[in-house]
């Protein structure tokens, strides 16, 4: 804690921040220290007990990070589409390139002081809102659509280790305007804890593209916080690929506040070794007529631990509402573990909500059958199990990403 | 090519062959009959290689212990299972699925391996053959097929892997007499003088399109008559009983 601290003032003492941003930052400090990493005691995360998967996994852990930007390897770019960047390096931004849009259309800061979504969501929020050190918002203009994804970078190079990186990104969609997003991780470093915070405002019909891609294995433990706010007729696609960090729990927060609104959260977690990841996600719908779709598969290895805790919640003004998730795990050993926990909490009552979970092995029977066509019995498992993931992969709508994933996941047509 | 000599396999130690013998040669078509419990689907899992049977006896097949080889490995060198419940495998790409198939017997074969276009030039030609609409070879593997065109689809994937032993697993069963005479016509278009078949059926139907040359009764775990195909219609007009 005394590393924290030290991390605190320095925020403070080198950001020139107004008076009412250092305020805030010291509510989410205290509420950060009153409470810790949260562990296996608090309700949302009695899967996850992140803080001994800290303790456990993190020596000296600092909470600040003295690297300076070096140069970024190229060569991990996307390369299959063209695209507008932003480079996180190390946790600050080294890059802000949008060549391929009309730049009018387009209002960015990095003004932390501009900052103003301070709210006091949980302690890793808070941690994120009291020690945030490099930002961007970015606004579409009414009625623009990006010609080419944006793709978030977040890079990290081998020399970080054992520290705290906060980022924070908002994303403000105006009236009738549309955006392709990525966020993609690169880690060549080891034993770091990543927060992420990114808070989305998509207005009357307006339509974010959101894909998260953690496909790198590595072994940071990371914590990514989405909150999405969807106003009338608006769409919110996001897709979670979860296949590289040692940990990460990805929760997501969505609001229709508005009638018509949609909200599609779809997923993927693929685990080997001792991974342990996790999908959260809140629906909340606050008005009549909006609809919301999950589908989340699982396909575990050796020891790895996948959770999907869903919930979705109906107000009583929220009529005609139609909310359904599933998820379907796949356990291939024993020693795995997946942990699913679907709530609905409704108090409206003329809605239309499912939600589903199965978990199982491979069927044997279906092994044998291409098994006796001549595939091995690798080959055989690997279609099955591509078999198995593909419909969470079809749910995308951008073709160019769905193509980029199944690339990145093996599925080849 | 197929020897089986005292052939036993037990299930959860319940014995359901009890010693069964049967050769087949080169370009011979044979066909097993037998009432419901009998060991026939027993008989075509074993060939196959399928696991959970406890096996003993001979089975020899082109001068090799079929018993060691694994599913994949028989596949390989020329057996085919047409299965009479064809699975269900969803996101599964039919046309993927063949490919790969081909392109696994091809390369343990040394031969070279189909490319795309090479490939959709086979299956269009083999689906015509079989009056398969071909767009069904889009789908997913057998996800939402008639059982006619789960059947059709069997026999496509046996005349595209052109295998020197067919063993047809109660193929007759679910199909109506036009899918019927589609599917014998796909057999009887891969009768060679290299090739050989083992038919499992209930009922002389299939026979009929389908001339064997040997008819077997498979009761209670062994073959108790063999004779020509005059057999089958003894069976049918007599039934199981008169044999037991």
């Amino acid at each position: 804690m005394e590393q924290l601290k030290i991390a605190f003032d320095k925020v403070i003492k080198d950001l020139e921040l107004s008076d009412e941003n250092i305020n805030s930052r010291k509510k989410n400090f205290n509420q950060f220290v009153e409470n810790g990493f949260p562990n296996k005691k608090v309700e949302d995360w009695k899967f996850s007990d992140l803080n001994q998967i800290i303790s456990t996994n993190i020596e000296n852990l600092r909470f600040h990070s003295d690297l300076e930007l070096s140069k970024v390897d190229e060569t991990i770019f996307i390369n299959k589409f063209s695209h507008n960047k932003i480079i996180f390096l190390n946790g600050a931004i080294s890059n802000i390139d949008f060549t391929h849009e009309d730049e009018t259309k387009l209002s960015l800061t990095r003004d932390l002081n501009q900052n103003e979504n301070f709210k006091e969501v949980n302690p890793l929020v808070s941690l994120n809102n009291a020690l945030i050190a490099s930002y961007i918002r970015i606004t579409v203009k009414e009625n623009y659509s990006l010609n080419k994804p944006l793709v978030i970078y977040n890079i990290t190079t081998k020399d970080l280790k054992s520290t705290v990186l906060n980022l924070k990104t908002d994303i403000i969609l105006e009236k009738n305007s549309s955006l392709r997003l990525i966020n993609l991780f690169d880690d060549n470093s080891e034993n770091n804890f990543i927060n992420i915070v990114q808070n989305f405002d998509i207005a009357k019909d307006a339509i974010l593209k959101n894909y998260k891609i953690d496909h790198k294995i590595n072994s940071n433990i990371k914590y990514c916080y989405n909150n999405i706010n969807l106003e009338k007729n608006s769409i919110s696609e996001n897709f979670i690929l979860s296949t590289g960090s040692k940990f990460i729990k990805n929760e997501v927060n969505c609001n229709l506040n508005d009638e018509y609104s949609s909200a599609f959260i779809n997923g993927i977690i693929n685990l080997t070794n001792s991974q342990h990841h996790e999908i959260k996600t809140n629906i909340n719908h606050l008005a009549e007529n909006t609809k919301s779709y999950q589908l989340i598969k699982s396909v575990l290895n050796d020891n790895a631990k996948g959770i999907y805790q869903g919930k979705i919640y109906v107000d009583s003004k929220a009529q005609k509402t139609n909310g359904y998730q599933l998820s379907k795990a796949l356990l291939l050993n024993e020693n795995t573990e997946f942990d699913g926990k679907p709530e609905l909490e409704i108090y409206a009552d003329d809605v239309k909500c499912s939600h589903g979970a199965t978990s199982g092995n491979l069927d044997e029977d279906a092994i044998f059958y291409l098994m006796s066509r001549g595939l091995s019995h690798q080959q055989s498992k690997e279609l099955l199990i591509n078999g198995f993931l593909i419909d969470a992969v079809e749910k995308i709508t951008d073709e160019e990403i769905k193509d980029l994933i199944k690339n990145m996941i093996g599925i080849t047509e | 090519m197929l020897q089986i000599k005292n052939l036993k396999a037990k299930i959860d130690n319940k014995e359901i062959l009890k010693g069964l013998n049967l050769e087949i040669k080169p370009g011979e078509v044979h066909a097993i009959m037998g009432p419901n419990g009998s060991g026939k689907s027993t008989l075509s899992n074993v060939l196959s290689g399928k696991k959970g049977y406890n096996v003993s006896g001979d089975v020899t097949y082109l001068n090799e212990n079929l018993l060691d080889l694994e599913i994949e490995e028989r596949a390989h060198k020329g057996i085919f299972l047409a299965f009479q419940y064809p699975l269900e495998i969803p996101g599964v790409n039919t046309n993927i699925f063949l490919k790969t198939s081909l392109n696994a017997i091809k390369k343990a074969k040394g031969e070279k391996e189909l490319d795309a276009i090479e490939f959709l030039k086979l299956v269009k030609q083999k689906a015509s053959e079989l009056k398969f609409d071909e767009k069904i070879l889009s789908r997913q593997l057998n996800v939402g097929f008639s059982g006619g065109e789960k059947k059709k689809n069997e026999i496509l994937q046996m005349s595209i892997l052109n295998p020197k032993l067919s063993i047809l697993d109660e193929t007759d069963s679910g199909l109506d007499i036009d899918a019927l005479k589609i599917v014998s016509e796909g057999v009887n278009a891969l009768r060679s003088k290299e090739s050989s078949f083992l038919i499992i059926t209930h009922y002389q139907r299939l026979l009929e399109y389908i001339k064997p040359d040997f008819v077997h009764v498979l009761i209670n775990g062994q073959i108790v008559k063999s004779g020509g195909s005059e057999l089958a219609l003894e069976l049918e007009s007599k039934g199981y009983e008169s044999l037991s």
